[in-house]
């Protein structure tokens, strides 16, 4: 087997990051380096305590940094509609294992790229805030970055505003400089991740795994299934998972490359992720648009994450 | 026979503004009551001039054709003589109207064919919606006798003279928005279907080889479009751009869309003249005010152009 890319998860959990989390963990191709928490789904103290109690479900070990308090430059808004009052509405989690790291996240980052011997791919499923404040500060470490690969924007449409994508929106000059910061970005949008549905009968399965990450994982899809079932979604469309699947299985995904800019003005538009799908600007792609999924063998992937977590319990 | 629709056709005629033009003077259920010229591909000053002689070719020029805004709201003026040429017809020679120049502004004489049209009056505008946006402003109560308006104008996706701007839009954002705003159904034929709708280099050869006055003018007119885009566009020949929202008045079955809000960016950094609609977002406008055409039976319409084309 290929030696295990070492990845950093950035993250506002969220149902869905938590998924993406629990998919990153399982899987042996990925080695968790560090794990920082984002300003986004909810309030910087709440992602920060729910991805410490996360990865005290999961038995991640790396090292866990609090992210920046809030957007660049944008005022603060978070999704408390769908992920609830806590960020992470739904099944009793453990309490924190580990102790948060003294650093901040942007520096446990440079610290990772500083120490690791091969380039890491930093996975970032909320608002670019921490990304682009490390790319700012440390300008000499983007070659140490593999990729960011980024659940964020879409091509084709948003969701938070009819053009923009809640994550891009929260922090829309952080997205302009990861975008336009020459590290390769891979972005998993909307055009993807609406595709990327999982039914209530895929819980089902998922539960019938049987073992306590299986229990929580199944609870977290079906309150996240309640939120969009109410807005007209046949199923939950797991948004962040897909920034790892995608990683992991690119087969399972068809992807472009595109120049892709971030929207920072605009009375409509602000947040949005334009692409150059005719090539009008003559730039060159810098982003690989991830935009569509083989929705079957992405849920497969997601069954067989959960298998991993076979005899590993921990107290709740 | 059905009802004809009464109809006012706003254009900066250009190429495929002309084709249109042409098309819709053989649509029998057409009755055109006016034609307003806009400057946007080219000069208002050419636009003017190419509207009229191109009734002249139609053997129409009973049509009135009056004169429009010499420029956008509130930018400047950015034509695109790459595609249509300097003059706006691809160098394509016409020999010049006989119809005396009629000197009422555009807006005025929209206004007049609405009043006289009791409410069933529709406009298919073509170029940039300057003219419109004028004509809302002077008479408000326009908004009220307007039936429909179906605009060739930008995009759910994408863009052509900007990843996000399609060219009659971004042309003039501002008046864009006012007509989007102004409560008059919009039927909004994008890039979305325009781009579906194109003649390859042969198909127009096949036009051409009718030797009537109209087909070889669509030959000779159409030489540089097909240049440029075998060269730089995104589709391997010419889209009918402006003959769709035509065909759309008569021929509705043959396009599908759907009903969406749609308000136009004015202020993006590089997003403006971008039509953001809320087709495919959770969030949903507070109103639907458009129809946005999606889809279309592109091989039957190219025959149906065909035929009326070659009918002249």
């Amino acid at each position: 087997m290929k030696k295990p890319i070492p990845v950093i998860l950035d993250g506002d959990p969220g149902h869905d990051d938590a998924i993406a989390w629990m998919l990153a963990k399982a899987s042996p191709e990925l080695d968790i380096r560090a794990v920082t928490s984002a300003a986004g789904n909810q309030t910087i103290e709440k992602t920060t305590y729910n991805a410490r109690r996360v990865c005290a479900l999961l038995g991640i070990s790396a090292p866990i940094a609090m992210g920046c308090p809030g957007p660049l430059l944008a005022d603060p808004i978070t999704a408390g509609n769908i992920h609830g009052q806590t960020g992470l509405d739904g099944p009793k989690l453990p309490e924190p294992t580990r102790e948060l790291s003294s650093l901040t996240a942007v520096e446990l980052m440079a610290k990772t790229l500083q120490e690791s011997a091969e380039s890491v791919t930093i996975i970032a499923t909320g608002p670019q805030t921490n990304v682009a404040s490390l790319l700012l500060a440390h300008p000499e470490l983007k070659e140490k970055i593999g990729r960011i690969s980024i659940m964020g924007g879409g091509i084709a449409t948003g969701n938070w505003t009819p053009a923009a994508e809640f994550n891009i929106l929260a922090d829309p000059e952080a997205a302009d400089i990861v975008f336009s910061s020459g590290v390769l970005v891979q972005m998993c949008g909307l055009d993807v991740t609406e595709r990327a549905l999982v039914f209530p009968e895929d819980f089902q399965r998922i539960r019938a795994v049987g073992n306590q990450v299986a229990g929580v994982v199944s609870e977290w899809l079906e309150f996240f299934y309640k939120f969009h079932r109410s807005i007209g979604y046949a199923g939950a469309p797991v948004h962040d998972p897909c920034a790892v699947a995608s990683l992991l299985c690119p087969e399972l995904f068809t992807m472009q490359d595109l120049y892709v800019a971030v929207e920072t003005g605009g009375e409509y538009c602000r947040g949005m992720t334009v692409g150059d799908l005719h090539g009008r600007t003559g730039h060159a792609p810098n982003v690989r648009c991830v935009l569509d999924v083989d929705r079957q063998g992405f849920v497969d992937l997601l069954v067989r994450a959960v298998r991993a977590y076979d005899g590993w319990e921990v107290r709740v | 026979m059905s009802e004809r629709i009464p109809v006012w056709i706003d254009t900066d005629a250009g190429v495929d503004d002309a084709m249109a033009l042409l098309a819709a003077g053989r649509l029998d259920k057409l009755d055109i009551r006016g034609i307003s010229a806009v400057a946007g591909n080219v000069e208002v000053s050419h636009t003017f001039d190419n509207a009229r002689k191109v009734c002249r070719l139609m053997g129409r020029e009973d049509i009135p054709v009056y004169r429009g805004a010499e420029r956008p709201l509130m930018k400047p003026l950015n034509t695109a003589p790459l595609v249509h040429g300097v003059d706006g017809l691809g160098g394509a020679e016409l020999p010049p109207s006989e119809a005396p120049v009629l000197t009422l502004p555009a807006w005025d004489a929209l206004y007049a064919a609405a009043q006289a049209a009791e409410g069933e009056l529709q406009v298919a505008a073509i170029g940039p919606l300057t003219n419109l946006a004028i004509a809302f402003g002077k008479y408000p109560r326009l908004k009220k006798l307007l039936k429909r308006i179906v605009i060739m104008g930008g995009a759910a996706k994408g863009g052509n003279v900007t990843p996000a701007a399609e060219f009659n839009i971004y042309g003039d954002p501002h008046a864009a928005q006012a007509v989007f705003k102004s409560g008059v159904p919009v039927v909004m034929c994008g890039l979305d279907v325009t781009l579906q709708v194109y003649f390859v280099r042969e198909e127009i050869r096949e036009i051409g080889r009718h030797d009537t006055p109209v087909c070889r003018f669509i030959e000779e007119s159409t030489k540089l479009v097909l240049a440029f885009s075998e060269r730089v566009g995104s589709q391997p020949g010419m889209c009918l751009h402006d003959s769709c929202p035509i065909l759309f008045l008569t021929h509705p079955q043959l396009f599908s869309g759907q009903e969406a809000g749609v308000y136009v960016e004015t202020r993006g950094a590089i997003t403006e003249g971008k039509t953001v609609t809320d087709l495919w977002s959770d969030k949903q406008f507070p109103e639907k005010n458009a129809f946005v055409v999606l889809g279309a039976d592109a091989p039957a319409i190219k025959k149906l152009v065909c035929g009326l084309l070659e009918s002249y």
